[in-house]
């Protein structure tokens, strides 16, 4: 066995940049969803189609992307006596 | 033959070389992803997966696994002392560098990264099986834990507030300034976002080229010697939970040379949620 059709691209998803990695190993499609920035796997789905495997993907990764908080950094340090 | 990146301390080997070492009896392969369900899809040859979030934490101590249970995993892998022991993992192995470092504070002596990871064996469609390996089990004695790697908070502390080290925040920069107080779509553990006072960020992945292998040691050199990341002092590499401050505290001892490096496990997950510790932003 073999992966089959790997690829991979960028896309943004909720905002957010992500690349899109997909192959084939047998019958079944992977296609996982990271986060450009750090780099970290977000969601991995399968299906017997590429489009079956990628729509769950987006969809979950969205869903998770959606809840991320955005706070503007403040600027400063905290900074505690006798630390 | 390749044998990939050449590294003084010869720890990096490529995908070909592996291909070309698949029966050789000295040698044990050994899979650590992220996605714990990847190694059952398919995996090398005869490699075996170790579980990173079971098999290489102990959750209930917060620690990595004590020697007794290191002890036990090697032997359940047929791991001897003697034998060349290959991690290889998903995310540019990041958790494979989590087992490298592990694996050394234990004294095992020939461990090896492969280059690129579970990605680039995919990529270039090499073999892959779902078979589990037939293993035959060992007694493994590890040697006393070497903590001159690993950085504890008093480390972390004594670096940032009186300078004895270099610290390296190793996230990406909007968590490094606080914006985001975890890898986007990735579960939020701490209270605060920010970043340990006097840290530089460079991000692990500066570490590597588009298809995961790591970069040349001229270029990395000039990656963290920029960031003021030389080696002259001691560096403490530090993330979220550990296992990316890992990957560049290989980069940082293995394909730099850097004398003292320590991976700082406990991580933003530790220093952001410590009472009264401070933080800088951005």
């Amino acid at each position: 066995m073999q992966a089959q059709e790997y690829h991979e691209r960028k896309e943004q998803l909720a905002g957010w940049p992500v690349k899109i990695v997909s192959y084939r190993l047998g019958s079944t499609y992977y296609v996982s969803v990271h986060n450009e920035e750090p780099g970290a796997w977000i969601v991995k789905c399968e299906g017997q189609t590429l489009a079956d495997a990628e729509s769950k993907a987006r969809r979950q990764a969205e869903e998770a992307l959606a809840k991320v908080k955005r706070t503007p950094p403040a600027a400063g340090c905290t900074s505690v006596p006798g630390f | 033959m390749s044998t990939g990146l050449q590294t003084a301390s010869g720890v990096v080997v490529s995908t070909s070389w592996v291909a070309e070492h698949l029966n050789d009896p000295k040698i044990r392969i050994v899979e650590v992803d992220v996605d714990t369900k990847a190694y059952s899809e398919g995996h090398i040859p005869a490699a075996v997966g170790w579980d990173w979030s079971r098999q290489l934490c102990d959750t209930l101590r917060r620690d990595i696994i004590s020697q007794q249970k290191f002890e036990q995993l090697m032997g359940e892998s047929g791991i001897t002392p003697q034998t060349t022991v290959i991690l290889y993992g998903d995310n540019n192995n990041w958790f494979a560098a989590w087992a490298f470092w592990q694996m050394k504070i234990y004294g095992h002596a020939d461990v090896r990264l492969m280059d690129g990871g579970r990605k680039k064996w995919l990529a270039e469609s090499r073999e892959l099986t779902q078979e589990a390996p037939k293993i035959q089990k060992t007694s493994y004695k590890a040697k006393t834990p070497d903590y001159s790697i690993r950085a504890f908070l008093p480390d972390v502390q004594a670096a940032s507030s009186r300078k004895t080290a270099d610290l390296v925040d190793v996230r990406s920069p909007q968590e490094f300034t606080g914006e985001i107080l975890a890898p986007p779509g990735l579960p939020e553990t701490c209270q605060r976002g920010g970043h340990i006072p006097g840290a530089k960020s460079v991000p692990w992945a500066k570490a590597c080229n588009e298809d995961g292998t790591f970069k040349s040691p001229e270029e990395l050199k000039t990656i963290y010697g920029g960031a003021g990341i030389t080696g002259q002092k001691p560096v403490i590499a530090y993330c979220r939970i550990g296992e990316r401050s890992s990957h560049t505290w290989f980069v940082l001892k293995y394909l730099l040379g850097y004398k003292d490096v320590k991976n700082y496990d406990g991580s933003w997950t530790e220093w952001g949620n410590l009472v009264a510790a401070p933080i800088e932003r951005p």
